[in-house]
Formats: structure tokens, sequence, C-alpha cells
């Protein structure tokens, strides 16, 4: 009986039916962008959920939670603008066996309600998801204080928190619904602009936890999260056209990592590149490069995200290249550092 | 647990969580614990928990029990008083208040098998969950009421208006805070920190307020939390309860220096006296 087989009959029996999605509507999500997919994925959840309770901060419109909110009007509690307050009522439902998703702009949740987060998520271990649309730097042209660089840095220093980034509008779709199964804490944060590919097919598996290789290799490791996996694929493609084995590595959950693929990873490429919408401190780099320190041997490791400087205010396009993370950037380093 | 007490039984509760917030606080040794901000606070509590509140210790999971939320947590030992006057953990484990692995911390950790329903004292949080929690018995249909203890100096937290205006909005009237007003916080007199009229903010928030003129008395207390549970306004409720800080034990009340403090055996032995006078004085 295949895994996921297992998992679908699981997800029936408590009475969560996990629908393929057609590919009409994935690439109606992946046109719109990830505030779209989670918007709509949070209605199809809510249809086969009814314990599904949707919070927000003052962003119905924002995270196209608009669909949600009119087949579900007792099921959506603004706050208004106040996201220590949406984290704590959150956490008061959860409390009381609802399942709850707050939803918030990654630029203010975590960072401003990282103590509500810590405390009552936490500390608490409550079964409470929050989703954090436009993490990274997606938001270019607003500045800095709507970019969310650091989110996954305060979501995995907090104990029990899992830490998850999808690649695409299908692993959103799957992730969410992963999330409603597993029971504890959940940062998810979600990058991918309009456009974002869809990359991959409908049959595999997403499992928390679980890394997943897009790509085999055996000279570079490029272990990527969130939606720059499209960048670290693109990457794996120019470096073959040069001769250059790379696997590509998708480490949707930063936490927990899936350390038996970088066990894999370790012993068996010359180099790791580590690709993130997130700064060079603090995140998915930071996860791998503090499982590799217990290493006697292990290849080098290079870090690529958001450099450790406030960002300059730009487009989408321009942020990825000022911050080396488009494909021909990868694969240049990548070229580089084997020569 | 009934909530049918008489006021003369709550008063011998209030004078035992007394002795037994001096015992945990005097066990804890150097460590020192909120001595003034716990003693403040006693009648409310024992009111909540022996007048006010549906639940059974020895059920602590039962559903339909009403919640307490400590949201000033650094009051702990008002709260783990109540639990062992009430019965939810052994009295011997009072001892192990502030030691090592104990679950009885500095402040309240989550616990619901020893009647430890949030964690709090990270301030204005508590209050916050609170009032989630009241939300979610509306959405499942259950009629528990869930009480919140809060302090004064506590409501400086910019949190607690976020909550208070989402408490409104969502008709919350099966939460019943009290503001403990003993009108002292960690660095002097709340006036001089913070000149909050609270009355009339909580009101201006849309609370229905009630001011209770001395918050030590027992019988006031009750009084007013049950006319609270029986009210009609749809409003979420708010008491403020006008109380002395460090109240029953003569050097602490009003005495900022025993907002938190290590107790030694002097003091100990004068703090058993004062309230021993004060049974005396009961009987």
């Amino acid at each position: 009986m295949s895994k996921r087989w297992l998992t679908w009959l699981r997800l029936r029996l408590k009475g969560i039916e996990m629908n393929e999605i057609s590919m009409e509507t994935l690439q109606e999500w992946s046109k719109l962008g990830h505030r779209s997919t989670i918007g709509e994925t949070l209605l199809l959840l809510g249809k086969e959920n009814s314990n599904v309770y949707v919070t927000t901060a003052d962003l119905t419109p924002t995270a196209r939670l608009t669909n949600f909110l009119k087949a579900f009007p007792d099921r959506l509690f603004d706050v208004g603008i106040a996201e220590q307050n949406l984290i704590d009522f959150t956490a008061g439902l959860a409390k009381e066996g609802l399942l709850p998703f707050a939803v918030g702009l990654a630029a203010f949740v975590p960072m401003r309600c990282a103590e509500q987060m810590r405390i009552n998520m936490g500390y608490m271990n409550l079964n409470a998801k929050v989703i954090g649309i436009e993490a990274g730097v997606r938001f270019g042209p607003l500045g800095n204080t709507h970019f969310a660089m650091d989110d996954i840095a305060v979501a995995r220093a907090i104990p029990n928190m899992t830490v998850i980034s999808p690649s695409d509008p299908r692993s959103i779709y799957k992730a969410v619904f992963a999330a409603a199964e597993y029971v504890g804490p959940v940062y998810m944060r979600l990058t991918g602009a309009p456009g974002f590919p869809i990359l991959y097919p409908d049959d595999f598996d997403f499992q928390i936890g679980k890394a997943i290789e897009c790509r085999s290799g055996r000279d570079v490791a490029i272990i990527s999260t969130g939606s720059v996996l499209a960048e670290a694929i693109g990457a794996a493609d120019i470096l073959r056209s040069k001769g250059i084995s790379a696997r590509v590595v998708d480490m949707h959950t930063i936490k927990p990592l899936d350390t038996e693929m970088l066990d894999r990873v370790f012993a068996e490429n010359r180099l790791v590149l580590t690709v993130e919408e997130h700064s060079i401190i603090g995140g998915l780099g930071g996860a791998v490069a503090e499982y590799k320190a217990g290493f006697d041997r292990s290849p080098k490791q290079l870090i690529c995200g958001l450099g450790d400087s406030f960002r300059k205010v730009g487009s989408y396009e321009f942020q990825l290249q000022d911050n080396g993370l488009t494909a021909s950037q990868l694969a240049d380093l990548v070229v580089t550092n084997l020569s | 647990m009934s909530n049918r007490n008489s006021v003369e039984f709550i008063q011998k509760k209030a004078l035992a969580m007394r002795r037994d917030c001096i015992e945990m606080g005097y066990a804890a040794g150097s460590h020192g614990a909120h001595f003034g901000p716990a003693m403040s606070c006693i009648e409310v509590v024992a009111g909540i928990f022996f007048s006010a509140m549906n639940h059974n210790p020895q059920d602590p999971f039962m559903p339909t029990r009403d919640r307490f939320v400590l949201s000033k947590g650094h009051a702990c030992l008002a709260y783990y008083s109540a639990l062992v006057e009430a019965g939810y953990f052994p009295r011997d484990l009072m001892r192990t208040f502030k030691g090592d692995n104990s679950f009885l911390s500095g402040h309240p950790s989550c616990h619901v098998k020893h009647g430890l329903e949030v964690a709090s004292g990270s301030l204005g949080n508590g209050f916050a969950v609170a009032c989630g929690m009241a939300k979610a018995a509306k959405v499942k249909g259950e009629g528990h009421y869930v009480y919140c203890v809060l302090g004064d100096g506590e409501c400086d937290e910019g949190l607690i208006w976020e909550a208070a205006m989402n408490a409104v909005k969502n008709n919350l009237d099966n939460l019943i805070a009290v503001v403990d007003r003993n009108s002292f916080q960690l660095a002097g007199r709340t006036h001089e920190i913070m000149n909050l009229n609270l009355e009339a903010i909580w009101k201006a928030f849309g609370w229905e307020v009630r001011v209770v003129e001395d918050g030590n008395d027992v019988l006031s207390v009750i009084t007013v939390l049950n006319e609270m549970r029986s009210a009609t306004s749809g409003k979420p409720h708010l008491i403020i309860a006008k109380t002395v800080k460090g109240k029953g034990v003569s050097f602490m009340e009003n005495n900022l220096a025993w907002h938190a403090a290590p107790m030694g055996k002097d003091k100990y032995e004068q703090a058993v006296a004062d309230l021993a006078a004060l049974e005396i004085e009961g009987n």
C-alpha cells in the first residue's frame, strides 16, 4: 500500500478529504500568486473540516479570504490591525479545541508578535497555525518596513514550533492540509509572486519534515526553501549544460530539518548551496550549518539569501538579482567554487 | 464544586490561602516571591474559586468547567493557594514552589490536570488568550464562563486594549475580568507611573464595568461576581476591585518593597503571627 494512499485513507477517516487540485485551478493560482493560493486553499480546507477557523489582522481581501468569509461568515474572525492579539486570540481558540489558522503579513507576523508565538503557541504547545504571507522581499517597492527577512529566524528559535516554507502552488495546498493534520503549532511562510511556476506533479508526496529531492546529482547539492526553488532548479539546468551534476533538494520544512536527507548530501556531494529568500542569518542556511557543525568532515557550504543589511527598494526581479538569487547567479557561484 | 459556599467559608479559605502564600514564598528562600500582588487579590481569587466558578478539582478536564486565567501571573501564589485549598494538588507540593523541576514556577505554566489552564506572567497575554477561550465557548455553544484576573499596572500594556476591543466586538458576555486595583506596580504607585482612569477607559471601550470599593471584602466581591454572571447586557464584564497591596501582613501592606522579595525567618514569623491575629479577630 503506497504512503500516499495511506495518507489519503487517514485523512478520509478523519473526515478530511484531500482532493487533487485540477490543473486549471493550479494554473490560476500560479498566475495569481501565493495569496490566492492560500485563500482558496483555506476555503477548500474549511469545506472539508468544519473545525477549521480563520483569524486575520485586517487582511481578508489581501490574503484572498473573501470567498472563505462568504462561505463561512461565522468562521472568520478579524481582530483588526493588532497582530499580538491575533496570535493570543487564536491561541485561545486552539486552547478550547478549535483548529484556527491565523493569517498575517510575514513582515509583522511573527516579528511583531514573536513573544505571543513563543508563549501561547510554543510554550503552551497549542494546535494553532500561523500563515505569514508575502515573506521575503516580494514587497520590494514598498520598502524595508514590509520585507520579511527574519521570520524564519524568529519562528525556528521557538521550541515546539514547526516551520514550513512551501515552494509552489501545489505544495502550498498540500502543506496547508498537512499542517491541519499535524497536531502542534506551525508557522508557515509563503513566498511566490504572481506567475510562480507549478513545480510538482499531482502525485508527489508532501510530508512535514521530509525534504523532497527534485533532482539527483553528485557534484553539488542545492538545498532550497520556498518559491526560490524555481531558481535552484534553473541553476541545476544551467550546470548540467556545463557538465556539472547538481542535486536539488526542496527543504520545505525548516524545522524539524530532514537530517536524513542532509546526511546523504554531506556524504555524497562536494559542495552545498543553501538558497532562501530570507536573511543569511538564522534561516535555512543557518539551520543546515548548525547541523553540519557536528560533522568531522563535511562539504563546504555557501549560504545564499538576503544580505545582512537593510535591502534596497525595487521590483521583485531586481531584489532576486541584487541578492544573487537568480538561476544564473547561483550557477555561476557553483562553477566558481567547484573550479 | 458547589458555588453555594457561605461568606464565612470563603473568608476562612481566604485566610488559609494567605497562610499558604507565606508558606510557599518562605519555602522559596532566596528566590523570593511576589507577595504583595498575590496578597492583594486573595479575596478576588477566593471569590472566583469558592463562589462564582463552576469547577471540579476531581475532574480538572471537565468540558463544562468554567475557566480561570491569572493574567497577572506574578501573583501566582494566590492562584496556587486557591488550587491547594480546592484540592487540585497535595498540600505538601507547596514546598516545591520555584524549586528544581517543579510545576509551581514563579509564573504559572500550563498544567490543566493541576488546574493551571494558561501559562501567564508575560503581562497582557493571559487576558488576550482568555478572550479567545471565551470566543471558542461561544462558537461551540458551550455555556461556561471564563474568569480572568488582571493587574492594574498590567493595563499599561497595549495588548490589553487590543483584546478589550475585540472582546466587545465579539459580545463576550461569558467573560468576567477583574482588575486587582492595588494601585502599585513594580516601580511605584500606578498613578505616578501611568495615571489611568480605568473605570472611564474600560467603559469607553464598551465593557460593562463595576467598581468594588473594598476588594478585600469577601461579601462585596462575591456579590458583584455573581451579579455579573447574571447580567444581560451582552457586554463583557469588568470588575475593578480596589484592594490593598500586601493585604493581611502588617509590614507588607502598601509597601512596595514587598512587591517581590525573599523572606527571612523573622519576617516569616511575624507574617504568621499577623495572620494568626486575623484569625482570632475573625472568630
